[in-house]
């Protein structure tokens, strides 16, 4: 017999992620996989996969979220990430705050309430700046690798000021500034400061309530925690698998 | 153009307005040539029809002074492109006072002596009463049809596709077709919401459905800021003043917002909306003036508020839908 109560789909645009719960809210199983190109197809693997660990079956409640969520069809329900994201945070670290969830595509700002409940939230609209993809695609003309980039942020004291938010934009501030033999790491630190600037800046127009919590994958990096801490001069802390939150938020609320 | 003019008074010289908002479908590059880049859709996409003749045979354009955009509007028309249509302006006072319906009356005159030489015709006194009569019970049945709309078996899109219908119909075909809608249960209606902003498309209505909403009342400027009140004054200048002076709370006629937000938090307690949603064009500026405040006051009195800026004629953002969803589920 089966011990898991809910399964919760993260179908995001960067990475797809599984989380099954047993009926305490326990995570029991995840799967994190990069996002294939029909997602729909890569979810129903990913979920006969878990099934099949756990011995489950399709009568387990199942919610999906994120960017994909409403192309797939074995879900019972589908809820937003900003739903799903709020509650995941709040079972992990217990506590109402402000989450900054910056993800590979787009990144939000939510208010959690006393019961893990989003109160209100932001989300940046229509383009890559303040995203995972920012970093990703401006660091690519540098030749740093995603992991690298928040520890060679660090690795200075230099910084070269990159006035753009726009992914564009600053991908041709970067090549005057290599151009100019400028340092690459002190690129860096200056691409994350403008990663943070706009991201606090959406922070502040939700209203920063402590502690600040991050999830999404862009929460591993290292500098960007810290220089979101540095900003806010607030209390920055992360539950255990930030990138699962999303998925894990889904299961939670298919117990509930 | 929107939002405020005298139907009546073009009702009684014999014209038929038609208005334009957008429209939607349109591309901008005609019109984006005669305003900054900074204008919104409603102006540029408005002037893009106007320039590529649209408007066909119609007589006249009228631009009322709603905003700074449309003001443009009047002026790049009337002093620049000379279109074979007659342009004409009417400037709408900013306030309710004694003196903005004696200005505003000076204006309607004058704009009555541009509508002789656009109609050739000077209206009797029967006509003006005649008109009056249709255009009142034009303004009674949709002031009743937003009454009625618990009683009305229809969805928000075809209740909001006959409130615009007002939009190009006759007074007598729109008294037909509110008097004409089913009666019976609405259909399962989910969590209420208010509605704000100046025009929505059906689209964004079915959209709030499947995620499980309703439009509990609307703040529209095409759609609710239009229930006119009606009056019977013998001056035809001094009722058609009386009827645009007398309107719902408005930030384009410079409604005061502590006003606004009084008048918005009640109904949206009378009409069970949980949130209010704030849908405006892209760079709507006497709307957007209001959206922190109405954030502030109405949060403090329980009621979330979400501002989505849209670009017409475009399918909504995956993430524009998404925020709107995400406000549904914290109000669910
Ligand atoms: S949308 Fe706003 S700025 Fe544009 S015409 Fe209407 S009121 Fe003026």
């Amino acid at each position: 017999m089966s011990g898991i109560a809910a399964i919760g789909i993260d179908a995001g645009s960067t990475t797809c992620k599984l989380v099954a719960v047993d009926p305490d809210g326990a995570i029991m199983s995840s799967v994190l996989e990069p996002t294939e190109p029909r997602v729909e197809l890569q979810v129903q693997r990913m979920l006969d996969a878990i099934r099949a660990k756990q011995g489950a079956d399709s009568s387990v409640p199942t919610i999906a979220t994120g960017y994909g969520r409403k192309l797939i069809k074995e879900a019972t329900r589908n809820l937003t990430e900003i739903t799903c994201h709020a509650r995941g945070v709040f079972r992990d670290l217990g506590r109402a705050g402000t989450l900054i969830d910056i993800g590979g595509q787009d990144s939000k700002v939510i208010q959690i309430g006393p019961d893990g409940r989003p109160i209100d939230f932001m989300m940046n609209d229509k383009c890559a700046a303040g995203t995972g993809r920012f970093l990703e695609y401006t660091a690519a003309r540098l030749g740093v690798s995603v992991p690298e980039l928040g520890a060679r942020a660090l690795c200075t004291a230099r910084e070269e000021p990159i006035s753009s938010t726009c992914t564009v934009f600053a991908e041709s501030e970067i090549i005057s500034l290599i151009a100019r033999g400028a340092e690459p790491d002190a690129i860096l630190r200056g691409l994350h400061r403008s990663l943070v600037g706009r991201v606090v800046s959406m922070a502040r127009s939700v209203g920063v309530v402590a502690p600040l919590m991050l999830s999404g994958g862009v929460a591993k990096n290292e500098a960007v925690r810290k220089m979101i801490a540095e900003a806010t001069v607030e209390e920055v802390v992360l539950p255990g698998e930030p990138q699962l939150m999303g998925a894990y938020g889904a299961a939670l609320l298919g117990i509930s | 153009m929107p939002i405020h003019y005298p139907r009546a008074m073009l009702r009684a010289h014999r014209l038929h307005p038609m208005e334009l908002w957008g429209p939607p479908h349109v591309e901008r590059h005609e019109g984006s040539r005669h305003f900054q880049a900074y204008t919104c859709d409603i102006v540029v996409k408005a002037m893009s029809f106007i320039r590529s003749g649209g408007l066909g045979a119609s007589k006249a354009i009228l631009v009322p002074h709603t905003c700074d955009a449309l003001q443009g509007m009047g002026s790049v028309l009337g002093d620049f492109l000379d279109p074979d249509q007659r342009v004409l302006t009417l400037y709408l006072p900013r306030g309710r006072r004694g003196s903005d319906h004696e200005f505003l009356q000076s204006e309607l005159r004058r704009l009555a002596t541009t509508l002789v030489e656009v109609s050739g015709y000077e209206p009797s006194r029967a006509d003006w009463d005649e008109a009056f009569e249709a255009e009142d019970a034009a303004d009674r049945a949709l002031a009743d049809l937003y009454q009625r709309r618990d009683r009305l078996a229809i969805s928000d899109r075809d209740f909001y596709t006959v409130v615009r219908s007002r939009e190009y119909l006759t007074a007598e075909q729109f008294c037909q077709q509110a008097a004409a809608l089913p009666e019976g249960d609405p259909p399962e209606r989910g969590v209420g919401l208010m509605i704000s902003g100046i025009v929505a498309e059906p689209a964004l209505f079915d959209q709030i459905e499947a995620m499980g909403a309703h439009i509990a009342g609307d703040d529209l400027a095409c759609g609710f800021r239009r229930v006119y009140s009606v009056s019977a004054q013998a001056d035809p200048f001094e009722r058609a003043a009386y009827r645009l002076l007398t309107s719902p709370a408005d930030p384009t006629c410079g409604t005061p917002i502590q006003a606004r937000v009084e008048t918005l938090e009640a109904r949206m307690r009378a009409l069970g909306a949980r949130g209010l949603l704030i849908y405006d064009p892209k760079f709507c500026e006497p709307e957007l003036f209001d959206v922190p405040l109405l954030r502030k006051h109405l949060g403090a009195c329980g009621f979330p508020v979400l501002h989505v800026e849209f670009e017409m004629g475009d399918r909504l953002p995956h993430q524009t839908l998404s925020r709107i969803e995400a406000f549904v589920e914290t109000l669910s």
